[in-house]
């Protein structure tokens, strides 16, 4: 029946298929409530993406991610996990083939890490060995050392414990995850750290995902495509980040996503994805006419002093360029030096930090590839995004 | 009825010197008739132990009953409340003609008295499970019978056996009692010759010693049984 292969456990590479997941106009109606909590949801998210359903509290968002699992039983519509509706699941069989992970994490403080992260291969009837395999592969994708398996989650910090309960919903590897406001208790510098780090799993793991928050930043961050939802269970606008904060479907998506929605764009790009002035380079020594016409072609007014290394050295003033060769006489030093992998809303933070127009693009060596202005990231905003 | 019931006490006869004939605290008179309060002492820990372990089977049973059901916890909670006061002297007499003179009659009593704390502190054990646990457990797909015995009652161990402390406490106290409905015990022994201290020091000091003694192996129970209550960060 199956290879003795199949019996060792396999890498995160080796992951099961992840599902298509759709909502088929899900509604949940609770008796005696005057209008539903989720109002015909239908939305499909495409195997191995991010769905993020936003939305205020009483939106309905929580509930509906409940759905999917079974968590809260449908009133009337369907949900469709891999093509296979949940109604037709045997409820705890479904529950163990769906990653959850909830605010309070919920780990069990009788049990150890490793016991934890064990629950469900437990409830699959995984052998021991497998099992134990797994746990620590979990904790070496985790970051945290083999040891902390044999701790309790009262002896762990509370990052620590979001990680272990990340890595107990994806002990089974389940195609589909279910994550309720999962970073929501966490401060805010470990926070998007964790942020981070789910996105760097995501891009090896590729499942698919039902993301709740309340927070539109947070939505933009992790979501391949975000669900507005709004009061009585109502999906206002179904939508890739970028096209949701471009064109806003209504009023109160407009009002949601916030006044400042052009500068959020600024947060999807780097600075590598935009089209970078040509920066005016010149060495100290360099014959001055050379220098002089390299700059009238360039856009910045000033030209860039650069070392052997074309690491940048601070913008030349107009009488650096008057004689025969190039002297240092810088006007002001190249601050801020903006790195190609820089998000576009902190380079914008970075210029207007300095008070000035333009910033030095170096690559990974230090470099410089090119300059990028305020009118450059003016043009970013307005522009409509490439792809998503 | 009650006098009826002391005299059917049979006064000891003692011999001894002048510290006998006192009353008082006779160290060579306690060494020789010591073994005089081996049976009752151990039909002591018998009847304790005996009550207590029915008393928890049934509060377990109403438990998880109330668990499950949950409007079932007030009217339990009343019962067993209502039993609980009851006095206990009172209780021996009803029973008597029903069940007789004897253990039967003593362990029914005794039984009674134990339910109300032992169910109480099932509940609160119940109440103290973290939600976002269960949630979890559930969410992980967990049944009702699995989440009830890996998760629930494991976290619930601290407030059952904080029941269990004291029930075992109390019922050796009331099983001092029980002589009333002719069950023996410690509490007859005491009884038999209340003016003389050597007795009631003998007889008083081993039913405080069994209730420590039960206690303190209860509390080593539990300590086996939570390592995750001792370990902290």
């Amino acid at each position: 029946m199956t290879t003795a292969n199949s019996a060792q456990t396999e890498g995160p590479s080796a992951s099961l298929q992840a599902a298509s997941l759709e909502f088929r106009q899900a509604t949940k109606r609770y008796d005696g409530a005057d209008r539903p909590a989720v109002n015909e949801l239908s939305l499909e998210v495409p195997a191995g993406e991010i769905c993020v359903l936003v939305g205020p509290s009483g939106c309905g968002k929580t509930t509906a991610m409940r759905m999917v699992n079974r968590m809260i039983d449908i009133t009337s519509g369907d949900i469709l996990v891999g093509g296979e509706s949940v109604r037709d699941r045997d409820e705890a069989d479904l529950r163990r083939h769906v990653g959850y992970v909830i605010q309070q994490i919920g780990l069990f403080p009788h049990r150890t890490i490793a016991e934890n992260i064990a629950t469900v291969p437990k409830l699959l009837g995984w052998d021991k060995r497998r099992t134990a395999a797994r746990v620590d592969e979990l904790l070496d994708l985790i970051g945290l050392p083999a040891e902390m398996g044999g701790r309790y989650p009262a002896q762990l910090s509370g990052g620590q414990r979001q990680r272990v309960g990340v890595a107990r919903a994806l002990a089974a590897d389940p195609p589909v995850m279910l994550m309720d406001e999962p970073f929501g208790a966490i401060d805010p510098i470990n926070r998007e750290r964790l942020q981070n780090e789910f996105l760097r799993l995501q891009a090896e793991l590729r499942k698919t995902i039902v993301f709740v928050t309340h927070d539109i930043d947070e939505a933009i961050k992790m979501g391949d495509r975000i669900a507005v939802m709004q009061e009585g269970g109502h999906l206002a606008q179904y939508a890739p980040p970028a096209e949701l904060l471009m064109h806003p479907a209504n009023p109160f998506v407009e009002d949601f996503v916030g006044a400042d929605r052009a500068l959020k764009r600024l947060a999807l790009q780097r600075v590598r994805d935009v089209d970078l002035w040509t920066a005016p380079l010149v060495h100290a020594g360099d014959p001055a006419p050379e220098a002089r016409a390299k700059l009238a072609a360039a856009e910045v007014p000033y030209a860039l002093l650069v070392d052997d290394g074309d690491r940048p050295l601070g913008w030349l003033s107009e009488r650096a360029l008057a004689g025969e060769q190039v002297s240092a006489e810088l006007s002001s030093d190249p601050e801020p030096v903006v790195e190609l992998d820089d998000i576009l809303r902190d380079a914008l933070s970075d210029l207007l930090a300095h008070e000035v127009q333009y910033g030095p693009v170096v690559d990974h060596q230090g470099r410089v590839v090119g300059v990028l202005s305020i009118e450059l990231l003016s043009h970013a905003i307005a522009e409509e995004p490439e792809g998503g | 009825m009650i006098e009826l019931v002391f005299a059917q006490l049979q006064r000891r006869d003692r011999s001894g010197g002048d510290c006998v004939a006192d009353n008082g605290i006779c160290p060579d008179w306690i060494a020789d008739n010591f073994d005089r309060y081996l049976d009752p002492f151990w039909q002591h820990v018998y009847l304790t132990l005996v009550s207590v372990a029915i008393g928890f089977a049934i509060a377990f049973a109403l438990a998880l009953l109330a668990h499950r059901r949950r409007w079932l916890a007030p009217p339990i909670t009343q019962v067993t409340g209502i039993l609980y006061t009851l006095p206990s002297v009172a209780v021996f007499f009803l029973l008597l003609p029903l069940t007789g003179r004897g253990n039967t009659t003593a362990i029914i009593a005794l039984v009674a008295y134990s339910l109300l704390i032992l169910f109480r502190n099932f509940m609160a054990g119940f109440d103290n499970v973290p939600d976002e646990s269960k949630d979890a457990g559930r969410g992980m797909g967990l049944s009702y019978r699995q989440l009830l015995w890996q998760v629930e009652l494991p976290l619930a161990l601290p407030e059952i056996m904080a029941g269990l402390r004291i029930a075992v406490t109390t019922t050796v106290g009331l099983t001092a009692l029980v002589f009333l409905a002719g069950a023996g015990g410690l509490g007859e022994a005491l009884f038999a010759d209340i003016n003389f201290r050597s007795n009631v020091l003998v007889a008083g000091g081993l039913a405080v010693l069994l209730a420590v003694v039960l206690d303190l192996l209860i509390l080593a129970l539990q300590w086996a049984l939570t390592p995750w209550m001792r370990a902290r960060a």
